[in-house]
């Protein structure tokens, strides 16, 4: 436990019907810093961030934000402790601009006669300001997201997090379909988004790009954490012997298992 | 917002305008009345139930949603209205009447189809037979006539001495939808459930009640339009309203609004019912029989959507969004 932890999570344990999906995960999630959570389809990444997103309930387990225990029951739960899950499908609707998208569902309004209306002025510069704080460039704010390439998306949903003041950040798989110039501006986005004292929490099954921009890696396997490094203590060849079990250390657990 | 304004007023609505300047100069030639004062008078004022009708109904297509019985809302509306006139109702009353009777048909439409989780086409099929006996019931099997003219002096009062005061009513309507649409969180709200309902819940859109509102608006305008039928023909028939959906969700599908939801455009709409106006009445004009007028807007109907299928695959939507 450090002094800037976020959240921690301990004895996470998640069960669906007799299937162990999770069982005893601890984990410390701490401002600025990027966590990397690694391992093979269902191992149980996707199962603990959905816990932290407030979309499963865990069997068993508390979590603590900021040293006060939390019950994180559904999504605005999460939302209002701080979470913003950005999701593989990014939940953007591709026919609304930037701005739209970044204050769909919490437009800034100036009432008049009771009737709202949109203070869009107000929230283009705002955007605009969030967009210029993560050097990512939207050469065309105004057109609908869907004429968007995959990066500047990412960059849409990004915003949309930090104007929800969120203070943690779980991406799912966040250059999964991008080209290769593309994935390096989502990459610095992410390390940008640490610098601002975010607590960033990354799914990715490329080890190259968790190389890059993790300070800590975890790896999970059969629903258990097996392994926690931080980033200059280990190497990738390290990182995949945990993920496909060859890790001497896990020759025994193999057996039980 | 700029380039916003003129992305969306460039393609299709200029295309309509273009459309709509074309067959009137076709059927001028046709025609020597056809450009007549009289005429062209006819055609607008041919226009305006449809035009209020069309702009609430895109408000419901912008939503993803669909509504085949307006026309006997705004047939129940004006069976309202004409029994509180005859009755010797006030006829400011009698005017309100009417969008409130739209308000709580469109209320009810809307809760059928978002709290009975009814695909809206299938029930507002069901509403149509519904709504349709209401109206034969309402009527007896004769129609409402020798209405009371308070209502249609009213709205024929000349405001500063020139302008009809119904011309203001469409145009305060027309502004105030514009302004919902684009300038509040609902007009968003709308767009983004349009686009994907999934999304907008998640980004914390109360998608049921945008939905629901969707159809209150159309029905309020249902009703609004009611008004406007009776100050122009003071009778209700048997089979009031039995084109107004196909002319209105032409009108409005032709005006660029996506029948798929998550886009809307109400000038296009505006057009869209000009254009079907014009071309109906010009038909007329140059000897088409009128029973061949749901012909005319079904084809435009079909055209417009299979127009819409083209760009949803791929070419057109290129053109309309620019390059990534």
């Amino acid at each position: 436990m450090t002094d800037n932890a976020f959240l921690e999570a301990r004895g996470i344990g998640k069960q669906f019907g007799g299937v162990t999906a999770l069982a005893d995960v601890d984990m410390d999630i701490r401002r600025g810093e990027v966590l990397a959570l690694l391992g093979d389809n269902g191992a149980g990444k996707s199962t603990f961030v959905k816990v932290l997103a407030g979309a499963h309930r865990p069997s068993a387990g508390t979590i603590a934000i900021e040293g006060r225990p939390v019950s994180l029951a559904s999504p605005q739960d999460a939302a209002a402790a701080g979470i913003a899950t950005i999701y593989q499908e990014l939940a953007l609707s591709e026919n609304l601009s930037v701005a739209e998208n970044v204050y769909l569902g919490r437009e800034d309004v100036r009432r008049i006669l009771g009737i709202p209306f949109l203070k869009r002025a107000e929230m283009r510069r705002r955007v605009g300001v969030l967009l210029d704080e993560l050097d990512a460039h939207i050469p065309n704010p105004d057109m609908p997201v869907g004429g968007l390439s995959g990066g500047q998306r990412q960059a849409v949903a990004i915003c949309r997090a930090l104007n929800l003041d969120a203070r943690l950040v779980i991406m799912d798989e966040p250059t999964a379909a991008l080209a290769v110039a593309e994935t390096r501006k989502v990459l610095a986005l992410v390390r940008r988004l640490a610098e601002r004292g975010c607590a960033v929490v990354l799914i990715s099954h490329n080890i190259a790009d968790v190389f890059e921009v993790a300070d800590r890696m975890v790896v999970f396997r059969r629903g258990r954490k097996i392994a926690e490094r931080r980033r200059a203590d280990t190497d990738p060849e390290e990182i995949v012997s945990f993920i496909t079990g060859a890790h001497p250390s896990l020759r025994s657990l193999e057996h039980l298992g | 917002m700029g380039a916003r304004i003129a992305g969306s007023i460039g393609g299709r609505e200029l295309t309509l305008l273009v459309a709509g300047l074309v067959a009137m100069a076709i059927f001028a030639v046709l025609s020597p009345v056809y450009l007549s004062a009289g005429n062209l008078y006819q055609v607008v004022r041919n226009s305006v139930e449809l035009l209020v009708v069309g702009l609430g109904l895109t408000f419901v297509l912008a939503i993803g949603g669909i509504d085949v019985s307006v026309g006997m809302v705004l047939g129940i509306a004006a069976i309202a209205i004409g029994n509180l006139l005859l009755a010797g109702a006030d006829p400011w009353v009698a005017a309100l009447a009417g969008p409130l009777v739209g308000a709580a048909l469109g209320a009810f439409t809307g809760a059928v189809i978002v709290f009975g989780r009814i695909p809206a086409i299938v029930a507002t099929i069901g509403l149509l037979g519904v709504y349709r006996t209401a109206i034969f019931a309402l009527l007896g099997g004769s129609w409402l006539s020798g209405l009371p003219s308070s209502l249609s002096d009213i709205f024929a009062a000349r405001i500063g001495g020139f302008l009809p005061a119904s011309y203001i009513v469409i145009l305060a309507a027309y502004l105030a939808a514009f302004v919902v649409l684009r300038r509040t969180p609902f007009g968003l709200h709308l767009l983004a459930v349009g686009n994907a309902e999934e999304r907008a819940r998640l980004a914390g859109v109360a998608v049921r009640r945008v939905r629901l509102a969707a159809y209150v608006v159309s029905g309020t305008l249902c009703g609004l339009a009611a008004t406007f039928y009776i100050a122009n023909y003071r009778n209700v028939e048997m089979t009031v309203g039995s084109t107004v959906a196909l002319d209105a969700i032409a009108a409005v599908v032709l005006g660029g609004t996506s029948i798929l939801g998550g886009r809307a455009s109400l000038l296009g709409t505006a057009l869209g019912v000009l254009l079907i106006r014009v071309l109906q009445n010009g038909f007329t004009i140059v000897g088409l029989p009128s029973l061949w007028q749901p012909v005319v807007t079904g084809v435009l109907l079909l055209a417009a959507l299979s127009l819409e299928r083209l760009a949803a695959s791929g070419g057109v939507r290129r053109l309309a969004f620019g390059a990534p």
